[in-house]
């Protein structure tokens, strides 16, 4: 063994495999594609719709929920960045280089899982930050008229990034589970959009309640400024989303410890 | 120093290491060979904790790879299949790998000149060749000054001068007293390269000798002499570096000379050759021989009885 071998102190910590995936996510030009698209998509759609906006026909619609009408691609483009950190790992053979690095592996989840968080939820507010005054230039003497003062509005929007923020992680488990790209977009497509319609149709009113708890329909209540009279409380909304998340990180953190890499 | 106790890998009722064990020592090169799907990849990847056993154990350097603080430092390894996201950049792919156990930019560099890969440090592993990934999966290997270097055929894919520069890399590696652990279905680059050889086939252990002994075991190298007067003709053969074996009475296994010198010498002092045959079996010929039996002796266990 040579000196250096003994002296220098290497060693794993929480916090360096922290550094290693935020260096990791940022790299990838696919990170920076999919955050840029995500931005300008939200601003594009909530101005686009806000000008063309003629004052009526959208009236029962919440106010944020038709400025952030993007938050349906956000929804998707940053789920597919979650899928990425982790399915992608899979499919491109770096896992074996990380799970060699960090061979006690649910710190990569954690760290993974962490830094998604940390990117995507200011990311999402600023956006819509910026989006709302935007939108609102567009707005005024409508009946969605509003500002950033009025009851709900600050909340929804908080509450819209914080729902993105938690869908990525969401996708990011399933990415974890999945290990493959496709078969996790499939499952996250599947269960954002698909499945609550479906469910919707069965004539149980278990059912329904149910679904209204689907992170689907709690992302949609956590963006309303003007809570629905049936819809959950945006409280039970984000209690909901924090479940579904928690729930598919402990899934892909069993995975993780169990199988081969 | 890498341990394997009783490994075994099943796979639903397929067995693909079965009972294997070992001991690699430090400070030489340990060649790991077995035809292909013999399991090699298999077992190195439960070395690395990538896998787990059904049965036994690994460890390196007294402890199972996972237990180790910095397990970079421990252990180096380049594995069969790329582990490497081809959207990144050399460059960046190994400093993500660093932070992880707080390793030096220096270090990076460093590991980057040393397999010559600087020019290309900032292009993406996207367009690289396979020799210069593989370049890339070694400087990531040595990215912890790891005591212990575990490759999976290295060589795969590179060209001549590439494939010299790992020989010369694994022998030097392991003069600074580093354990080397390195697989190949080659047998003929591995007596290039190792001092000591871990043979299976079918998961199974088939031998754990050096290769010096592997060589004289295999009968490559040496001359086969018939003649009456074999006494006199092994005391006029003795020299330095010759070694010679009485196999049967009057048959003698020359190594350490060739069957033209062996014949002057009879002809000089009228001994009667009946026979003189070199052996030219080759190392690869013993290997799969070696490999083959195994087989066969599967085969035969399994089948009919007469």
């Amino acid at each position: 063994m040579t000196t250096a071998t003994t002296t220098v102190p290497y060693r794993v910590t929480p916090a360096r495999v922290l550094r290693s995936e935020w260096h990791k996510l940022w790299t990838l030009r696919s990170t920076w594609i999919t955050l840029i698209a995500t931005s300008a998509l939200t601003l594009a759609m909530g101005a686009g719709i806000s000008a063309a906006y003629d004052g009526n026909g959208e009236a029962e619609l919440d106010t944020v929920v038709l400025i952030l009408l993007g938050t349906q691609f956000a929804q998707l483009n940053l789920g597919v960045l979650g899928i990425l950190s982790t399915a992608g790992e899979y499919s491109t053979g770096q896992i074996r280089a990380t799970m060699t690095a960090v061979p006690s592996r649910l710190p990569v989840l954690w760290a993974k899982a962490a830094v998604l968080a940390a990117v995507t939820f200011p990311l999402a507010l600023w956006t819509n930050l910026l989006t709302f005054p935007l939108a609102q230039s567009f707005l005024s003497g409508t009946d969605h008229a509003a500002s950033l003062g009025d009851p709900g509005v600050l909340r929804a929007l908080v509450g819209n990034a914080v729902g993105l923020a938690l869908f990525a992680v969401l996708a990011l488990g399933l990415g974890a589970v999945a290990r493959s790209v496709p078969i996790a977009t499939g499952a996250f497509i599947g269960l954002i959009m698909i499945l609550p319609e479906v469910l919707a149709m069965l004539p149980y009113d278990i059912v329904d309640e149910a679904v209204r708890h689907f992170p689907g329909r709690a992302l949609e209540t956590l963006t309303t400024a003007q809570p629905m009279p049936d819809a959950p409380s945006p409280g039970m909304a984000l209690l909901s989303l924090l479940l579904w998340t928690a729930a598919a990180l402990a899934a892909a953190a069993a995975e993780l410890k169990r199988r081969d890499v | 120093m890498i341990t394997a106790q009783d490994l075994t890998k099943r796979y639903g009722d397929k067995t693909v290491v079965s009972d294997l064990s070992f001991t690699v020592r430090p400070g030489t090169v340990t060649g790991f060979l077995g035809p292909n799907g013999a399991g090699k990849s298999t077992t190195m990847r439960m070395i690395l904790g990538l896998d787990a056993p059904t049965r036994g154990h690994a460890t390196v350097g007294g402890r199972a790879y996972a237990a180790h603080p910095a397990p970079l430092q421990e252990v180096g390894a380049l594995l069969e299949a790329r582990s490497i996201h081809p959207g990144r950049t050399a460059h960046h792919h190994l400093r993500a790998l660093a932070h992880t156990h707080g390793i030096p930019r220096s270090r990076v560099d460093h590991v980057l000149d040393l397999t010559g890969l600087t020019d290309v440090a900032r292009r993406r592993v996207k367009g690289f060749s396979l020799g210069m990934g593989q370049r890339l999966g070694i400087a990531a290997a040595l990215l912890g000054d790891p005591a212990t270097v575990v490759l999976d055929e290295p060589v795969n894919g590179l060209d001549p001068e590439g494939v010299l520069w790992i020989r010369n890399l694994l022998k030097s590696l392991a003069a600074e007293g580093r354990t080397v652990f390195v697989s190949s279905h080659l047998m003929s680059e591995m007596a290039l390269t190792a001092e000591h050889l871990v043979v299976i086939g079918r998961g199974r252990l088939l031998a754990d000798t050096t290769v010096a002994d592997f060589v004289r075991q295999s009968g490559a190298g040496t001359v086969k002499v018939v003649t009456p007067q074999a006494e006199t003709l092994v005391r006029l053969l003795s020299a330095p570096g010759v070694d010679i074996t009485t196999t049967a009475p009057e048959t003698l296994d020359v190594r350490g000379t060739d069957a033209e010198r062996i014949g002057r010498t009879a002809v000089a002092h009228g001994i009667p050759l009946f026979e003189l045959t070199p052996n030219t079996a080759s190392l690869e010929d013993a290997f799969m021989d070696l490999t083959r039996d195994a087989v066969e002796f599967t085969a035969t266990l399994e089948g009919p009885t007469a």
